[in-house]
């Protein structure tokens, strides 16, 4: 290995010529072929059961998403000017081509089933907007008594009223969503204002602020990491060679993602977060290599540095590759395909990186010459603080132990606090616009939010049964009267018990479900006939074997939608002697379930790549008990993050979750090069010079490296999208501790052991 | 006299061999004219099989006995529900006006609750039933409603068809237009297309099966898909008498909740 790479210094400009031709392919072919995939339902996998069953009950039921546009007139809403606009907004959401007719659901379309003395009625609340205070009237009179609309459709103060857009997952684009927000714009008034908000509204602001956002911060980030590493590299050559192994990198991983056709998805851009973290390591650990080789020998020639270098540092290169690449390769064991992809294209770009650093970084350095090695006196002075720095992490190692033990304690503690969060909502500031909105419409509305509850019987017409229907009622009753969170529900119970009042002239005692089956069918038969049966196939299926139970929530939160959850699940056994199952649809409920299968797989992963560091490790260093000592920094900077977490109230969600991955990549990174450090430096058979000679090496390099990468994600604090600011804090986080962790308690680990004392002593 | 209105797209049809006219000379308002008037004699009493199948595939059946009669200016119709079993003997009754701009007067008597009921619709663009067919589809549309113009001649199951496009004078009607296959000399409509407010294809009607029953052609076996949502309804008629004498007093409340 370390020939070949020998003989590649004979050829430099031949390796970065054919650096540069493979990443402009790569690159051209991402122009080409990369494409954003933005919908959220196939992030999913598709075959696991509960997405299964609700894929199918989205279809049964046409259970979709909507866009919530709430019109706002202050003096009320029963007037010309607010209902033309409901009117006019209602007619145009239903020619947009993104929408169906029927999914749009506003006063304008409801269907309003009202009882006379001598018979029943279902009429549109108004078709002409009527004008005279008296029309006026009547109509605040008919919503007033209809429970089916009041509070649902119009608030309960009367000064608002929403328009419901129902779409598919697919037909969200960018271009849709600017569509729908200047269509709302153009109503508005100097009295009437205009809300829009919705699960559709949130996934796609979020879909356009995020990769805003990065897109105004990634150049910060990037100027800031180019800036700390020159100031740390001091040299202009050294911090572009470096530059170019994390760019190169990221393309060749972008670039085979085109290749072989798999779309970029929202969490493969980590990927470049990644390879940030990792790839500038060994281009800052083979530079760190060559100053302090070139401080020893001033006088040495480009060559014989550089193959100093080579001989000493391709190992551990490959080490920390290597292991990174199959610690990124454990992900496989996920369940969701773009987790699966980002292990793979991650440890492709881990591997793209090394092969740079191996052959790139020598090249750059015989065409352009060594790097000047300046302000030689501070160095020394760094060394210096390097020897007195290992003498006290040993002196003090009691100290130290203890410290961190407690510290892994209250960790272990705060990770019983961490939470998963699906909501997305959340990811916002307190104070945006479409957190308020939708605190707006959930004040004055049942929910933003819905929760899907399936009930499946086999038997055809179990919902005609009014021992199931009352059931549903009861249960109905119960989550929205126990939970402040859980704003309405709606289902055929609801249907039924008006068309029994209403059928009872209007009497109050009648809003029930009758007890007779064969009436709840013929009720049935009654509003097919006047009423519009598709408004009835959204909550029934044809068989009557299976009904839609709408929750509507306050939040997205996973707290709240568990919270309905459990208070749902009360009422199990009540269904079960029914013959009666449970099942949940809606994105909501996916959003959930797969944030659960993400944390899971990441925890999985984690484990699973441990073992394989373990053991690979232990392999590499001959002795299983330094693959034990390696695993450290990665052990100890997943425990603390994690516990951070839960102390700070971080949830953990799809991003947040996956960042424990770049404790896997730093951590190995870190300890390797540090191993093989100080095995190397173990040759002067004195312990604690090994230490002092390793930290002014390795521990040098490694603060280098933590200090870059930490300075350039700190800028990320100041972005505007909440995520990136956790995501910055999360990236730092992790460095710093690998890096302490690294120094400390692995090199008192390292001392501890007598490792390689012990094995001279044996020889 | 004025053919009776027929609900169930029952356009039922004489053949009127006196008629000399030669086609190439009729106007697109005289073919649909001719529809129009054709007599399908003063009452009709038949069992109605009504099939529904929604885009999974599934199917609904609802079977009706059904009875019509022609009173001059109003056509009366009253209809029991046999099957299923938790609707039997729901009865349904409609009284159609000829006057322009009075609605149907409905009623339903629903067995279980022992109460006969007037329900009314806010317009003929309801679907009947949970059907395919509006109440608008069912009834006659007068010709004098439509623009007709004649668009070509075609041969379907090898009938010589007129193609004749319909379009609403009134712009607020729920199809922009329709296409209606028309036979000649027997002015059966055995397809129409019906297209939606964007223009765009909503709904086909075909007549699969007409009989001769008593000298009149009845339409036995319609069928009408939703191409939108892909929804169809199949309506068949068996049993079919005509001009077998139903009485007067058959179109009543009181006859509504005595069952079949």
């Amino acid at each position: 290995m370390e020939n070949m790479l020998n003989k590649l210094l004979k050829m430099p400009y031949i390796v970065l010529a054919i650096s540069i031709i493979i990443s402009a392919l790569f690159f051209m072919k991402m122009k080409e072929n990369s494409r954003m995939e933005t919908n959220l339902d196939k992030y999913m996998p598709a075959d696991h059961p509960a997405f299964i069953y609700s894929d199918k009950a989205e279809e049964w039921f046409n259970i979709k998403d909507g866009i919530i546009i709430a019109i706002e007139n202050p003096e009320g809403v029963y007037n010309k000017e607010t209902l033309d606009i409901v009117k006019a907004l209602t007619k145009r959401f239903q020619k947009m081509p993104e929408i169906e007719k029927a999914d749009v659901t506003s006063l304008y379309t409801a269907d309003n089933i009202v009882g006379t003395e001598d018979g029943m009625d279902v009429k549109a609340f108004y078709k002409k907007t009527p004008k005279t205070d008296e029309k006026l009237d009547e109509l605040s009179q008919k919503v007033k008594s209809n429970e089916m609309v009041f509070g649902k459709l119009v608030s309960e103060d009367e000064t608002v009223t929403i328009i419901i857009a129902a779409i598919n997952d697919d037909v969200f684009t960018q271009e849709f969503y600017t569509h729908i927000l200047e269509t709302a714009d153009e109503f508005k008034t100097d009295k009437i204002k205009l809300h829009v908000a919705g699960r559709p509204i949130i996934e796609g602001t979020m879909a356009l602020l995020g990769p805003a956002d990065m897109k105004k911060m990634v150049p910060i980030v990037l100027f800031v990491i180019i800036l700390v590493l020159y100031l740390t590299l001091r040299s202009v050559k050294s911090t572009i060679l470096t530059i170019l192994v994390v760019v190169f990198s990221t393309l060749w991983a972008f670039g085979l993602m085109a290749v072989v056709n798999i779309p970029i998805y929202a969490v493969s851009t980590m990927i470049p977060v990644m390879l940030i973290a990792i790839g500038v390591a060994d281009g800052i650990h083979l530079y760190s290599h060559l100053q302090l080789f070139m401080m020893k020998n001033p006088l040495a020639k480009k060559k014989e540095a550089v193959m100093d270098m080579i001989k000493y540092m391709w190992l551990p290169v490959i080490m920390t590759s290597v292991t990174t690449a199959v610690g990124f390769i454990s992900l496989l064991t996920s369940q969701v395909y773009p987790i699966k992809y980002f292990g793979i294209f991650t440890a492709f770009g881990v591997l793209a990186a090394m092969l740079f650093s191996l052959t790139l970084i020598p090249a750059g350095i015989m065409i352009f010459g060594l790097p000047k090695v300046k302000a030689k006196k501070e160095k020394e002075e760094n060394h210096k603080f390097a020897f007195n720095f290992a003498e006290k992490v040993i002196k003090y190692r009691v100290a130290s132990m203890i410290v961190t033990v407690v510290i892994v304690v209250l960790s272990i503690v705060g990770i019983g606090k961490v939470w998963i969060n699906s909501s997305f909502l959340d990811k916002f500031e307190k104070d945006s616009d479409i957190v308020l909105t939708d605190q707006f419409i959930n004040s004055h509305f049942g929910g933003t939010s819905t929760i899907n509850l399936v009930l499946d019987s086999d038997d055809k017409g179990a919902f005609k049964n009014p021992d199931v229907l009352k059931a549903v009622d009861k249960m109905q009753q119960a989550v929205v009267g126990n939970l402040e969170l859980a704003g309405n529900s709606f289902t055929l119970t609801d249907y039924v018990k008006r068309m029994n009042k209403v059928m009872n002239a209007d009497d109050e005692a009648f809003n029930t479900i009758p007890d007779n089956s064969d009436l709840i069918a013929q009720y049935l038969l009654l509003y097919e006939m006047s009423g519009d049966p598709e408004n009835l196939w959204k909550v029934v299926d044809y068989d009557y074997a299976k009904l839609n139970v709408n929750f509507q929530i306050k939040s997205d939160n996973s707290k709240a939608i568990n919270s309905v959850l459990a208070e749902i699940e009360k009422s199990k056994d009540d269904f079960e002697k029914l013959g009666v199952k449970m099942n949940y649809a809606g994105s909501g409920y996916k959003a959930l379930i797969f944030t659960d299968l993400i944390l899971e797989g990441q925890i999985m992963s984690l484990i699973l790549s441990l073992i394989i560091v373990i053991i690979l490790l232990g392999i590499m260093f001959k002795n299983i008990k330094l693959g034990f000592i390696g695993a450290v920094p990665i052990i100890i900077t997943a425990v603390i993050s994690f516990g951070i977490m839960g102390w700070a109230d971080i949830a953990l969600n799809t991003t947040t979750a996956l960042l424990s991955s770049i404790a896997i990549g730093i951590g190995i990174d870190y300890a390797v090069h540090f191993i093989e450090q100080y095995k190397i430096n173990s040759v002067t058979g004195d312990k604690l010079l090994t230490a002092q000679n390793t930290m002014a090496h390795s521990g040098r390099a490694i603060l280098f490296n933590a200090v870059v990468v930490i300075a350039g994600f700190l800028v990320l604090l100041f972005s505007v999208f909440p995520p990136n600011r956790e995501l910055g804090t999360l990236v730092s986080l992790n460095m710093f501790i690998s890096f302490v962790g690294t120094v400390t308690i692995m090199l008192n680990l390292l001392n501890k052991t007598n490792i390689y004392f012990k094995n001279k002593k044996g020889e | 006299m004025k053919a009776i209105k027929i609900s169930l797209i029952l356009f039922a049809l004489m053949i009127t061999s006196n008629i000399t006219i030669n086609a190439q000379d009729l106007t697109a308002l005289q073919i649909i004219e001719n529809v129009y008037n054709r007599a399908v004699g003063d009452d009709m009493t038949a069992d109605l099989k009504m099939t529904l199948t929604n885009s999974a595939g599934k199917e609904r059946v609802r079977k009706i006995k059904q009875f019509t009669r022609d009173f001059g200016e109003i056509e009366k119709k009253i209809m029991f529900f046999v099957k299923p079993a938790d609707i039997k003997n729901t009865s349904f009754m409609t009284w159609g006006y000829d006057e322009e701009g009075k609605d149907d007067d409905q009623w339903i008597y629903l067995p279980a609750l022992k109460k006969t009921k007037r329900i009314s619709s806010d317009s003929k663009s309801d679907y009947f039933m949970g059907s395919d067919f509006t109440y608008d589809d069912l009834g006659d549309r007068q010709p004098n409603q439509d623009t007709h113009t004649i668009l070509r001649e075609e041969t379907i199951n090898e009938e010589d068809c007129y193609v004749v496009e319909s379009v609403s004078k009134d712009e607020e009607y729920m199809y922009s237009k329709t296409i209606t296959w028309i036979i000649k000399d027997k002015w059966i409509g055995v397809k129409k297309d019906f297209y939606d407010e964007d223009d765009d294809l909503l709904k086909t009607l075909s007549v699969d099966k007409y009989e001769d029953i008593n000298g009149f052609l009845i339409i036995t076996h319609t069928e009408m898909k939703n191409e939108q949502k892909d929804h169809r309804t199949v309506m068949n008629l068996t049993n079919v008498k005509i001009n077998d004498g139903i009485s007067k007093s058959k179109f009543s409340e009181r006859m509504m909740t005595r069952g079949i």
